[in-house]
Formats: structure tokens, C-alpha cells, sequence
């Protein structure tokens, strides 16, 4: 490789990083969501960046999140190509997804109790959804990914992304109706 | 009558945005004018604006729930190590 090559790799290589960097802890998040477990979230985030590195010259620069959400969902497809993908499935969030509320702040005895009744009960809640539409509100509610970003990972239209999600909180919303906390707690 | 018809069709057409209104995505953004709107009807009607509260509480909730959300600092660390072999040309 030549000395000028080689300071174009290096250069792609930095550009590559700090694009990706951040956005390793939503990838896994989101990983962990197609797949049905810690290890192949790992091995599908990994295989993701091989792919979005080689894919580099093809990226226009603009919403890397996107992008490399985009890949990942491609990527999973193609690693598990006959089996149909998963999206959180029933066992994986009974198993994983224990709500855990107002662990970073102090709280009153009365406010422990309203989160532990909304806590069995949105678990409740979220576990009867439809799949379709508790991907939707995992992605947006749960993990913060933006409508654009969920549409990337669900490969459907930002506007169906959008109906999944408003069923899927009316839905939830209406089962948590007596125990939702509303006035100042927003 | 005719008041009350309006208020409820306000109220439908609140109902609509609200979701919107409280995410603020940038792929759906409600015009100023649908904000003004939206937040002058939530000022006067206590269905709508308690629809709201539920919403942002609901949010509230979700946005706690560690267990999807959760991610092991040993694995996003694995993954950076990768990156970096991936990057030097080492993976």
C-alpha cells in the first residue's frame, strides 16, 4: 500500500469510528430486540459493522444512526434468512423486561407503590400487544429512537410506524388507565 | 348545541396531534399554528389535557423500563474493542 493510500485508510478508518462510537449502546439495545439473546446481539452488531464499514463510500454523511440501523436490520435477515425474524417475543420480554421505576431518584412511599402496580401492570399491558405494535412502541417509547429510525429497523413507512405506535399506547394507555399517574408527574 | 359541537370536534381533532405534539419527531411536526391551536384547547378542556397527562405519563414510564433498555457495559465495551481492530485494520 502506498504511503498516501495508506493516510486515506487511516483517515476512513478515524471518520468510520467516530461515526459509529456512539452509537454502539443503541445498536445493542436494538440487537437485543431482533434477536432473542445477549450473545447474538453481540455477533449481529459486530457482523453490522463489518458491513457498514465496507459500505462506507455508499453514506452520505446524514443520519448515521439511520444508516447503520438500516444495516442491522439487513444484516439480521440475512444471518437468520429462514427463520422469520423476532421481535421481542412474549418469553424474552417475561424473562428480560422486569420495569424498574424511579431507581435513579428518591421517592415517596405513596409514588413506590403507584410504580410497583404500574409496573406488573404495564408489563401486563405491553406483553398482550400484538407484536407488530410492541416493536413499535419498544422502538420509540423504550429505546428512543426517532419515528424515521424505527421505520429503518421495521422496514415499513414512517406513517405505519406512527399507526403501530398509537395503537400500541392506546392500547396500553387504556389498560393503565386507573393506575397512570397524571398532574406534575410528567 | 352548536358549541358543543364545536368543543368536540376540537376535541377529535386534539386527539389526533396529541401524540405528535408530545413527541416533537422530526419526520411529523405539527405547524405552529396546529401548537397554538393544540395548546389553547389543552388550556380549556380537562378531557384533552388529562389524555395528555396519561400520554407523558405513559412516556414516563416506558422511557424507565430497564429491561429492554438495559445494556451489560462489558458488551458495548467487546464491541468498541472491535471497532477499534476493525478500524486499524486488525479484524
Amino acid at each position: 500500500m502506498s504511503e498516501a493510500s495508506e493516510a486515506d485508510e487511516v483517515a476512513r478508518g478515524r471518520v468510520f469510528r467516530d461515526l459509529v462510537e456512539p452509537e454502539i449502546e443503541v445498536m445493542l439495545r436494538v440487537a437485543r430486540t431482533l434477536t432473542s439473546g445477549n450473545a447474538d446481539a453481540e455477533d449481529l452488531v459486530q457482523e453490522t459493522l463489518l458491513r457498514a464499514y465496507r459500505g462506507l463510500h455508499g453514506f452520505d454523511g446524514r443520519h448515521p444512526r439511520a444508516w447503520l440501523l438500516t444495516i442491522l436490520r439487513n444484516t439480521n435477515v440475512n444471518m437468520h434468512r429462514r427463520q422469520r425474524p423476532v421481535l421481542a417475543d412474549d418469553d424474552q420480554l417475561r424473562r428480560e423486561s422486569r420495569p424498574a421505576f424511579g431507581t435513579a431518584e428518591r421517592q415517596s412511599a405513596e409514588q413506590t407503590f403507584i410504580d410497583q402496580e404500574l409496573d406488573d401492570e404495564l408489563h401486563a399491558a405491553v406483553g398482550a400487544l400484538d407484536p407488530r405494535f410492541r416493536a413499535a412502541l419498544i422502538l420509540v417509547d423504550v429505546h428512543d429512537l426517532s419515528y424515521a429510525e424505527a421505520a429503518a429497523v421495521l422496514d415499513v413507512p414512517v406513517g405505519t410506524v406512527m399507526s403501530r405506535l398509537s395503537r400500541a399506547r392506546d392500547r396500553v394507555r387504556r389498560a393503565l388507565a386507573t393506575t397512570l399517574p397524571t398532574g406534575g408527574l410528567s | 348545541m352548536i358549541g358543543m359541537v364545536r368543543q368536540m370536534l376540537t376535541c377529535h381533532w386534539s386527539g389526533r396531534r396529541i401524540e405528535r405534539y408530545l413527541d416533537a419527531d422530526p419526520s411529523a411536526p405539527l405547524t405552529q399554528a396546529e401548537v397554538a391551536r393544540l395548546e389553547t384547547h389543552l388550556a380549556s378542556c380537562e378531557r384533552c389535557a388529562k389524555l395528555a397527562d396519561q400520554h407523558r405519563a405513559l412516556h414516563r414510564a416506558l422511557s424507565l423500563w430497564s429491561g429492554p433498555a438495559y445494556v451489560d457495559p462489558a458488551a458495548v465495551n467487546r464491541v468498541r474493542t472491535f471497532l477499534d481492530e476493525l478500524t486499524e485494520g486488525r479484524a
